[in-house]
């Protein structure tokens, strides 16, 4: 692990730096209070540091308040090492944010326990901020392919459609629908459904540019929303989409198997304000006209802005 | 010669607490003493100069970083002395700081002296 530390004062510098060198430590020795905090409001600074309360530039109590607020990211387990050693001190430092505090001279067993102590408070926020990530994720994301959800691609649409008003530009939204996909299921079975699944989110991820958003939308519905397209190349992107799906049989366990998508395309232009229930009615309509037509092909929404 | 030049660097320093603390190890000991050898006459200075000067604040910086210091490499007396003039200094007591002078004065050059008998290898 990381540690900076910092004091103006050589050899307990040097002490400090082979103690804790010894110990595991990774270590990055400074001495004066604004190269520490600099060093540790980096984003990829130490998240551990051992601070002399008297330096040059900036104090260590001075380290403190500025690392905590500066920094917001993650917690920086920050120990004040100083022979101040009155009450009056201790509670000044710890309430600069100083998460402990230790008087010199140092002891080697309590300080490394003390690091240890502040090592323990870091990886239990990381295991804490992982899990929220990952409930985040879980909460945003479609389990089986990986896209957005439902509701995450709705939100997204939604706060698109406003934004795009404002700035007087084009959005396409695109609604597939796997063709005959039921009897994939009752064919080869579910487990081969998800795979062609899968497979397809992948293909239609890999159809999309990076701005734009793809989330599915029910069972084997897909809602894609195309930024800054207006209606001239919405049809064409859509068959991009169209192509990368029904290009090539989709590879299973089952064997390969041969696999369309109808899609539905609706435009909002920079004067259109329909808004999202009646959008999604219309890409619907679309869709629907798109598998009246004989599936495997694009429509787009009569309603589309030209 | 005086007394405090035959003194054994053990008078100054408690060497079982100072090995403790660098976990036995020679090489570093020597390192730090040699830092010691070329910081403290520089602190030293600074303090001289700050009470010279009549500087309270200055003197009390000073005299915190020599006791810092001097507590580090287990020379207690020396810290305890250097605690002295901080604690004159920071209560602004110009004869008290004199005297906590006098007294820690009267300390370096016997601790310096040790050091360096040490360092030289004339002391096992």
């Amino acid at each position: 692990m990381k540690i900076l530390i910092a004091d103006d004062e050589a050899v307990s510098l040097r002490m400090l730096q082979k103690t804790l060198e010894r110990a595991g430590y990774e270590v990055t020795a400074v001495s004066d209070g604004r190269e520490a905090a600099e060093e540790l409001c980096r984003p990829d600074g130490p998240r551990l540091a051992l601070l002399d309360w008297v330096m040059p530039q900036l104090d260590g109590p001075g380290v403190c308040c500025t690392v905590r607020r500066k920094r917001s990211q993650r917690h920086v387990y920050l120990v004040l090492l100083t022979s101040k050693s009155s009450k009056e001190d201790i509670v000044e430092g710890l309430e600069s944010g100083a998460d402990d505090y230790l008087i010199k001279p140092f002891d080697p067993g309590e300080l490394k326990a003390r690091l240890h102590t502040g090592t323990r408070i870091l990886e239990l926020e990381d295991n804490l901020l992982e899990a929220r990530e990952d409930m985040r994720y879980k909460a945003t994301h479609d389990s089986l392919t990986s896209l957005l959800n439902r509701g995450t691609i709705l939100e997204l649409l939604a706060s698109e459609l406003n934004r795009k008003q404002c700035d007087k530009s084009s959005i396409s939204i695109v609604l597939g629908d796997l063709d005959h996909f039921k009897l994939v299921n009752d064919t080869h079975g579910h487990i081969v459904g998800d795979e062609v699944l899968r497979e397809v989110a992948r293909r239609m991820l890999g159809s999309v540019r990076s701005y734009d958003f793809v989330g599915r939308y029910g069972g084997e519905e897909f809602l894609v929303v195309l930024n800054n397209c207006a209606v001239e190349k919405a049809v064409d992107r859509a068959e991009e989409i169209r192509k990368a799906i029904g290009g090539s049989p989709i590879r299973t366990t089952h064997g390969p198997i041969p696999i369309t998508m109808s899609l539905g395309v609706y435009v909002r232009g920079p004067s259109d304000t329909l808004p999202l229930e009646e959008i999604l009615c219309e890409v619907d309509r679309a869709l629907y006209t798109a598998k009246s037509a004989g599936r495997n092909c694009c429509h787009l929404g009569s309603a589309s802005q030209t | 010669m005086t007394n405090s030049e035959h003194a054994s660097i053990g008078q100054y320093v408690d060497m079982p607490e100072l090995l403790a603390r660098v976990d036995n190890d020679s090489e570093l000991l020597t390192e730090l003493l040699a830092l010691f050898q070329e910081d403290f006459p520089r602190l030293r200075d600074v303090l001289h100069n700050a009470v010279h000067a009549g500087d309270p604040l200055q003197v009390e910086k000073a005299a915190h970083a020599l006791k810092g210091m001097l507590a580090n490499l287990s020379i207690k007396h020396g810290a305890a002395l250097a605690a002295n003039v901080e604690a004159a200094a920071r209560a602004g007591d110009k004869r008290e700081i004199q005297q906590a002078m006098a007294a820690f004065e009267g300390e370096e050059t016997g601790l310096l002296a040790a050091v360096g008998r040490f360092m030289a290898g004339g002391e096992p």
